[in-house]
């Protein structure tokens, strides 16, 4: 039999001005199983806690119903203090008079019978509350990170630093992301590769990182402080132990006129190659596409070469597997290329380039060495002309939401043109200036001001070439949409950043939400925004939203904190509101029939098929098997199980069903 | 049929339409004292069974609802939960069961004005309707006395 | 005929199945269920329009399926009911072989479920027309009306289960019409507890049902409540874009797209 203590709230006068309270508290004493209820003018302070805990261990009660205001605002209050009077906190239910009832209702009898009513409802549940315990998961204190940009780079080293293990892996030869290839940075105008390489040389020397580059994820199962991760290691057809990174082979390989990505098709690099100078590891892999003998099957030159007999032209992939706990994701982004845009000649004119490949015109270590010079014929334009917005915020192009770093990296090209070309003239086209942040606006304004940049706001309908020039045609709207025709040697395009290719696949493999860009889903816009919807991944950086290096750098260490805080446990505890296939003595074993239909229903991969044997081994049954680690209560099994053979805690069918039956029963 | 009060009975998730309720009372919006809301972790919990279940005790209407598509708390609790809705919403219409008496809708948990709105619309049309006699004949329930105690 | 016969002698007879299911005559000119353990049983094997009876429901039995690998005689609902359950987990190529016999009554064999499903996907689960006139009648009348058709039709059900014993998919050991904690379903058989025991049997076979009548046919009041099952079939078809029992795909009710209909949420 139940003793239920009912503990009918005030709230000063938030609830007791329209609701009887005493009233309420007389009636739901009269209820079967209610031993004891009281109430009193605030539940929650000490004194009304003490109320509740010394009514439990006095009237021994073996159910709480705290009648006050919403319990998304304080149940974890009176269940914790139900558990210090040695009550189990899942006997405690909330029944909701004040935001469901007081405060949204006249006074008078409707809504103190209506009071009645959720306050009998809930005792009504809580007659079937179980005991539940918190669960307890094993947590492996090592990370795996994903992706070797700056977001990368950054949240592995501050984990790192925490003391526990990282995996970092990068998909290209080489760390360093997108910052890598830029030359200089907004809005200090320090070079990038200056602040970024120490700590792509960091990353590699420091005892708690293990790096994997030119290594991709396979797979992932498992769940919070347990994931088992298979990596890929794709072959860079290199013995790296004995590789001393001479560099003799790239000098010597014979083909020599493959685009470089690092310069962004600037440059040219060989078959066997290091992307950059800087690059870490600071070691060759063969590009198997385009190397002769991988192609042709002759030459092996570099393998004739190398003083150290590293080349392994049979070397395969590796797959290895991890053991982790936690993961950030820091896949970064891509952006659209100058072929997205026929009204700019569809990519076709080679002095039509996108904002990166600019970076690397600027950039001492690109093509022309630090020289702006166009790609067409090397000569130095004298005219240049910035178009922000190349298919952002442009909802015909599929791309409605803002770049975010275009405004202010265009500012940053059109002063560094000037500082490099005296007497140019460059204009930005532009719709808005968005230069929100930390000496932002100041740098636009710099550019403007300072560098005589000439700002156009308007928008360029059509590029095309005449007479060697290229013809830039837009319209000027602060000057009432006045006709604007600037004759250009070269044209830069801040093209839409947007979503890596295959990430939509990335986020499938790790069951991460994706938004209709394919960026990555924080679990929470504002509160949560380094967490994804599954716990123990996390998100850094530019792929789950455009963002610049300040921004990437903090959500990487929010998610490094975010880890961290993991670690900092030996298990996990979780809330155990959660789903339960149900298990019943042989020869029945459970009603589940095994269907599995639920596998697919769930939103979390949480339910697993497991066999039930006799002694000898032979598979009597196939039932389902919640997996406590990855559920995270919604419930959408229960509704759909036909032999109800799920049940979730905390929100049984006995509980529901009770509530229900009681919800009217006055009837 | 003046003086009859509906009686409507809703199932919300925790995570939009319980929240927005709250939004609702913490705006101090009122709205008609009729309803009575069942919490759920979800809409994807909702089991069919229990709003025949509301039905069987004597509810006049049913309002069922959840966060807006691609908000839901749990990714995708809310998509399975409207194909559901879809299937026994078309079944009892088949079976002549009233669907003007069950409310489907998406209230987030910053839409306290539309839960306000969507309970008053509600006990409104449900007053209209009457009370559900078809399906009490069904019940034959003799009127309970009140035994509380 | 005689092909049936002598296919299904041969299978037992090179033990390729421990038992065939198929039918034979039974008592009032109808037919029953055949088991055939022994090659000359197969003697007594029939086929004729009046098998109408969906033998799938025989493969998910713990009885039938302890004698060891079964082989089943299949027309095409049945063929549809052994994807159904091969794609719920219940069946498998180890435990079952489909002698297949086409909606022209030929006999075709099939190598594995695989085939069968592939044959099955040749056809497309069509609604009798005499049925659709039906559902059609019934659509046209106002809710009260048809909620005086099913009242009607539904009161004299006394819950004796012969629809739930003949559905193939059907196969739950406890069925929740027996579940008490709580006591979902009412037990007595008066109007609620048959109404509410009819929706739950529809639902539970949304996105499932193959089609097969085998309900309607073994319902001793002759209580059309087929009809409810085509009135998913047909929204499932309306709403959701159909379904064909696939061994892989996702079952149409655990599953969804974002662009489900949406109309009718406020």
């Amino acid at each position: 039999m139940s003793k239920i203590g009912v503990f009918v709230c005030h709230c000063g006068e938030n609830i007791s001005a329209t609701v009887d309270c005493a009233k309420v508290a007389e009636t739901a004493g009269k209820y079967d199983g209610v031993t004891f209820s009281v109430d009193y003018k605030y539940m929650c302070s000490d004194p009304g806690q003490t109320l509740i805990k010394n009514a439990i261990a006095e009237k021994g009660l073996t159910g709480v119903v705290v009648a006050a205001c919403s319990p998304r605002m304080h149940e974890p209050t009176f269940r914790k203090a139900c558990a210090e009077a040695g009550l189990n906190p899942y006997m405690c239910e909330m029944a909701n008079l004040r935001e469901h009832c007081s405060w949204v209702h006249e006074k008078g009898d409707p809504t103190t019978d209506k009071a009645i009513d959720l306050v009998r409802v809930l005792v009504e549940k809580v007659k079937y509350n179980q005991s539940l315990n918190a669960i307890k998961v094993p947590v492996t204190k090592t990370a795996l990170v994903i992706g070797g940009g700056i977001a990368g780079i950054q949240a592995s080293l501050d984990i790192a630093n925490t003391g526990h293990k990282v995996i970092l892996i990068e998909k290209d030869p080489s760390i360093g992301g997108h910052m890598s290839q830029l030359s200089e940075t907004f809005p200090t105008l320090d070079c990038s590769q200056c602040i970024l390489t120490p700590r792509m040389v960091e990353v590699a020397q420091h005892p708690n990182i293990t790096l994997y580059t030119y290594a991709e994820l396979e797979s992932l199962e498992g769940f919070i402080g347990n994931f088992k991760a298979k990596i890929r290691r794709k072959s860079k057809s290199l013995d790296e132990k004995l590789c001393t990174g001479c560099g003799l082979c790239t000098t010597k390989c014979p083909s020599k006129k493959i685009p470089s990505e690092f310069n962004e098709g600037l440059g040219m690099r060989t078959a066997i190659y290091v992307p950059f100078p800087q690059a870490v590891p600071n070691k060759p892999v063969i590009d198997r596409k385009n190397c002769t003998y991988y192609t042709k099957g002759k030459c092996r030159i570099c393998e004739k070469v190398c003083p150290t007999g590293a080349i392994r032209f049979d070397q395969e992939d590796q797959i290895v597997e991890v053991e982790v706990g936690a993961i950030v994701l820091a896949t970064g982004f891509t952006i659209k290329q100058t072929d997205f845009f026929p009204e700019y000649g569809y990519g076709k004119h080679p002095d039509i380039i996108t904002g990166l490949q600019f970076e690397r015109l600027a950039s001492a270590s690109g093509p022309t060495l630090g020289e702006i010079r166009r790609p067409s014929d090397g000569k130095v334009p004298q005219t240049i002309v910035f178009l922000s917005c190349a298919g952002s915020r442009d909802e015909a192009k599929g791309i409605p939401y803002c770049s975010k770093i275009c405004c202010m990296y265009i500012a940053k090209h059109a002063m560094l043109y000037q500082h490099k070309v005296h007497g140019g003239k460059s204009y930005v086209f532009y719709m808005d200036i968005r230069a929100g942040g930390k000496m932002y606006e100041e740098f636009v304004r710099r550019a403007i001001e300072d560098d005589g940049v000439n700002y156009v706001r308007g928008r360029v309908s059509r590029i095309y070439e005449k007479n060697g020039k290229l013809i830039v045609k837009g319209a000027d709207t602060l000057l009432g949409a006045m006709p604007v025709e600037i004759e250009a040697d070269m044209v830069v395009l801040a093209t839409a950043g947007v979503a890596n290719e295959g990430a939509e696949e990335l986020a499938q493999k790790l069951h991460v939400s994706y938004d209709p860009y394919h960026f990555f889903a924080e679990a929470h816009p504002k509160l949560k925004p380094v967490e994804t919807n599954t716990a123990g991944i996390f998100l850094a950086g530019a792929c789950q939203a455009p963002r610049d290096i300040p921004e990437s750098v903090s959500m990487a260490s929010g998610a490094a904190v975010k880890v961290a805080g993991l670690f900092s446990q030996d298990e996990l505890t979780r809330e155990p509101l959660i789903a339960v296939v149900n298990r019943q003595p042989a020869p029945v074993y459970s009603s589940c029939v095994g269907c599995f239909l639920c596998v697919s229903a769930c939103p979390y991969q949480a339910i697993e098929k497991e066999e039930i044997k006799d002694r000898s081994g032979a598979v009597i049954k196939r039932v389902a098997k919640v997996n406590p680690g990855l559920c995270q209560g919604c419930g959408t099994c229960v509704a759909f199980c036909r032999t109800k053979s799920i049940d979730i805690q905390g929100y049984t069918h006995e509980q529901m069903y009770s509530e229900v039956m009681a919800l009217l029963n006055e009837y | 049929m003046a003086d009859f009060e509906p009686r409507i009975v809703a199932f919300v998730c925790n995570w939009c339409t319980y929240a927005g309720a709250d939004l609702t009372g913490t705006s101090r919006i009122k709205y008609a004292s009729n309803v009575r809301i069942v919490r759920f972790p979800c809409t994807g919990r909702i089991d069919y069974m229990l709003l025949l279940k509301a039905f069987d005790e004597g509810a006049d209407g049913i309002i069922v609802s959840g966060c807006h598509p691609n908000d839901c708390h749990y990714t995708s609790g809310n998509f399975h939960a409207r194909r559901r809705w879809i299937m026994f919403r078309s079944l009892c219409d088949f079976l002549g069961i009233d669907i003007r008496r069950i409310k489907f809708s998406w209230v987030s948990a910053a839409e306290g004005a539309k839960w306000a709105d969507i309970v008053n619309s509600t006990v409104s049309s449900i007053r209209e309707l009457g009370p559900y006699e078809e399906y009490r004949k069904i019940v034959k329930r003799p009127a309970k006395e009140v035994t509380n105690g | 005929m005689d092909e049936l016969r002598k296919k299904a002698g041969e299978l037992l007879e090179a033990s390729a199945v421990k038992v065939i299911i198929g039918y034979e005559n039974g008592s009032d000119g109808k037919t029953r269920a055949l088991f055939a353990e022994k090659p000359e049983e197969t003697a007594r094997l029939v086929f004729d329009s009046r098998c109408v009876m969906n033998l799938a429901t025989y493969v998910t039995k713990k009885e039938v399926r302890n004698k060891g690998r079964i082989g089943l005689v299949a027309t095409l609902p049945v063929m549809r009911a052994v994807i159904q359950l091969a794609s719920e987990h219940q069946v498998d190529d180890a435990g079952l072989l489909v002698i297949g016999i086409t909606p022209e009554s030929k006999m075709v064999e099939f190598k594995d479920l695989a085939e069968v499903e592939a044959f099955v996907h040749r056809y497309q689960i069509e609604i009798d027309s005499k049925q659709k006139e039906m559902l059609d009648k019934l659509e046209k009348m106002t809710p009260s009306e048809r909620w005086d058709f099913w009242i009607r039709e539904l009161t004299p059900c006394f819950k004796c289960y012969a629809c739930r014993a003949a559905c193939p998919m059907c196969y739950c050991h406890r069925c929740t019409v027996d579940f008490n904690q709580p006591q979902w379903v009412p037990v007595p058989s008066h109007e609620l507890g048959n109404i509410e025991w009819h929706i739950m049997r529809a639902i539970h076979l949304a996105g499932r049902c193959v089609d097969c009548d085998a309900c309607y046919n073994a319902c001793p009041l002759a209580i059309p409540l087929n009809l409810l099952t085509k009135r998913m079939l047909l929204d499932a078809k309306e709403h959701l874009g159909g379904y064909q029992p696939s061994i892989k795909a996702d079952h149409l009710m655990s599953t969804y797209k974002p662009d489900d209909k949406d109309n009718f949420i406020i």
